[in-house]
């Protein structure tokens, strides 16, 4: 087949040329007649180039022109290779329009975004918990139609670690939880979850707990006031009934306690709407902190405070107080005669760390994942003898959460434990004196100076 | 050919700063929906927290239209704008200033909200309030909306929207006046509610100023002052 074309045409050529011999000897004039026959030869070759260049404009709906010959090979050829094209993009467009009607059915929305965070594509789901309008909307900035300053600061921001939960725009009654990944080049894959049920059954739940425990507040205030005045009469009290006495009010007095701790933390899981936001000086907090673990652990263990950062933090400091000493009562709960504690606070590249580190008894591998659930114990008996409620490092995990930290723990068992708490970078605050700033809104400002 | 490529990438740029200014309008609208939407929630909860904190971010919503200004006025300078870029950037400036004062309206019902908190309780006229509130809120949710997508359909049928606000507005100052008669000593926390609901009801005014300027920019017309039956017989469906 392959060399058919070529065959084909060296015997044209020999044809020609011995018809132009021919007739050159007829006329007499060999040269010439030769040389004019091949010059009309390589006129029809430029003469199928350009009907080639005619063809090549729209080759899949004009016939080709030539079915014989090299030129016939030339077309067989291109036709072939267009046609496993053609196959290809069709299958490949089948494979694109199932891949899009499946995510189309999704019921999260999906919306990819270009690198200028332009709608490159959506699902329906997204029309629906967006507002988008497809596909009117393909182009245009999702940030111009997503409004919420929360979404614009998250997409600015360009840290996807973490989800971000909102209203749903134009609709307050739905809540999403909206998370971003990246894919390609630059290009933003966003994905974005209904998840007002969710949020309804734990703001049922969390309003439960906050109200069963301001109930409770009323009864225990009552009986522990009563039980101080039976004890306080010391002589109207029956010698049989001072030791039961003593018992109950040290219960109600732990019961206030865990009331007040899961009130707590039911503030802190609503999102605190009224987070103080001050620039803390951590060097004078942690010294202050230092001091009371001496008054609590005694001359046995040696409390020490390790400033490494220059910088101030910029949280509440009712709360961070409250986290901290958490930590730093704990470590002294678990920290033998003759150990140490040390307070850090120190600066990694893109965060700030206050370390609590002791050299307690360390907590065993497979208890850390879940030391900060609500009433987890470690060891049952012991930890409630020392009077704990069972929710301080759930309260300082989501003391850290509010401030957007996070709570780590590292602990070798016989060695000890370090308790992290890292602070992302942008909370860093110039000490007092070099710079003021207005609270609380730093973060919207300087997206709008942008 | 390298001219075209040259007057190519300049356009380009200029589009970019365009597209770039437009953005900028809706953030600033992003912001001034939130504060909206919080004044209105401190006067429907009493928080005055929340209320102060709406006060005090007034100053973000001013330091976008100061700089969405600026902006407007390096593209005028620089690129001389003509036809539809010299009409996108009057209508941003004439939005901007809408918005600004739409966010200087949200601070006045924080400021209500805060003095009716501390104020007698009263008669309750909160429920009114908030339906007006929401109706504001969505008209200009939807505003925006038809800003970003130059929608022309959608401005004209906002502009209707106001009628029924102005519909509850009314209805809420005869409700006021009926309750300050039965009662005077109910006068100072009616007089906030009104000053709230009338500038609520200016809110919706500014949203249809701003449903105006996008159809100035899209069909090139100045349709302010013009009744909006003339205005749907002309440009709408």
């Amino acid at each position: 087949m392959r060399n058919n074309g070529w065959i084909e045409e060296a015997w044209r050529l020999a044809v020609v040329l011995a018809g132009g011999a021919l007739m050159g000897v007829l006329f007499g004039h060999v040269l010439g007649v030769t040389l004019a026959v091949l010059a009309l030869y390589t006129l029809s070759h430029l003469y199928h180039v350009r009907r080639f260049i005619n063809w090549m404009d729209d080759p899949l709906n004009k016939d080709m022109p030539i079915q014989y010959g090299i030129w016939g090979d030339v077309y067989a050829k291109i036709s072939r290779l267009l046609n496993a094209q053609v196959q290809r993009e069709r299958r490949l467009n089948i494979l694109l329009k199932q891949f899009q009607s499946s995510a189309a059915a999704l019921p999260d929305a999906v919306v990819a975004l270009g690198t200028s965070d332009e709608i490159r594509w959506a699902n329906e789901a997204a029309q629906d918990l967006l507002g988008l309008r497809l596909p009117g909307d393909y182009g245009r900035p999702l940030a111009n139609l997503f409004r919420t300053p929360a979404f614009q600061q998250f997409l600015s921001r360009r840290d996807f670690s973490q989800t971000l939960e909102l209203a749903a725009p134009g609709n307050d009654a739905q809540r999403l939880s909206l998370r971003a990944v990246h894919y390609g080049k630059n290009q933003l894959l966003i994905i974005v979850q209904n998840v007002t049920d969710r949020y309804r059954v734990e703001r049922i739940r969390r309003d439960f707990v906050a109200n069963v425990s301001h109930e409770l507040r009323t009864p225990l205030t009552v009986i522990s006031g009563f039980v101080e005045n039976m004890q306080a009469d010391g002589d109207l009290c029956p010698a049989p009934w001072r030791k039961p006495l003593a018992l109950i009010s040290e219960q109600t007095a732990r019961m206030q306690h865990i009331v007040e701790d899961l009130l707590l933390l039911a503030r802190l899981e609503g999102g605190e709407k009224n987070l103080r936001q001050e620039s803390v000086d951590m060097a004078a907090m942690l010294g202050m902190l230092a001091e009371e673990a001496r008054l609590l652990a005694g001359r046995d263990i040696a409390v020490s405070v390790n400033i490494e950062s220059g910088w101030h933090l910029e949280a509440d400091p009712g709360l961070l107080r409250s986290a901290i000493s958490n930590l730093v009562v704990n470590a002294v709960h678990h920290t033998p005669p003759g150990g140490e504690i040390v307070l850090h606070w120190v600066d990694e590249p893109n965060a700030s760390c206050v370390v609590v580190e002791d050299t307690g008894e360390g907590i065993a591998p497979e208890h850390i994942p879940r030391l900060t659930e609500r009433f987890y114990r470690v060891d049952n008996g012991r930890s409630r003898e020392r009077g704990g409620t069972g929710l301080g490092l759930a309260i300082v995990k989501h003391i850290l959460q509010v401030h957007e930290g996070r709570l780590e723990i590292a602990s070798t068992p016989g060695e000890g434990s370090q308790f992290i708490c890292r602070f992302p970078a942008r909370l860093r605050a110039q000490p007092a004196g070099q710079l003021a700033q207005v609270p609380g809104v730093e973060d919207n400002y300087a997206q709008s100076n942008r | 050919m390298d001219q075209s490529d040259l007057k190519h990438h300049y356009s380009q740029r200029f589009n970019a700063d365009l597209e770039s200014l437009r953005t900028k309008v809706l953030e600033m609208g992003g912001v001034v929906e939130q504060q909206l939407e919080k004044s209105i929630e401190s006067l429907k909860q009493s928080e005055i927290e929340l209320a102060e904190l709406v006060v005090a971010n007034d100053y973000q919503v001013n330091a976008y239209d100061v700089q969405i200004d600026e902006l407007c006025t390096n593209i005028i300078a620089l690129r001389q704008p003509t036809a539809s870029d010299l009409r996108l950037v009057l209508t941003v400036i004439k939005t901007t200033a809408d918005l600004e004062r739409i966010g200087d309206e949200a601070k006045r019902v924080a400021r209500m909200a805060i003095r009716a908190a501390k104020s007698e309780p009263g008669p309750n006229l909160y429920l009114r309030i908030e339906h007006l509130g929401d109706q504001v809120r969505q008209m200009l949710h939807r505003v925006l909306d038809a800003f970003a997508r130059m929608d022309v359909d959608e401005a004209i049928q906002v502009a209707h929207e106001d009628k029924r606000i102005d519909r509850e507005y009314e209805s809420i100052m005869r409700q006021s006046m009926t309750y300050m008669m039965e009662d005077p000593r109910s006068i100072p926390l009616l007089m906030d509610i009104i000053w709230s609901a009338r500038a609520l009801e200016r809110i919706g005014d500014r949203c249809c100023n701003i449903s105006e300027y996008i159809i100035y920019f899209v069909k090139g017309k100045d349709v302010r002052h013009t009744s909006l039956e003339q205005i749907q017989k002309e440009f709408g469906e």
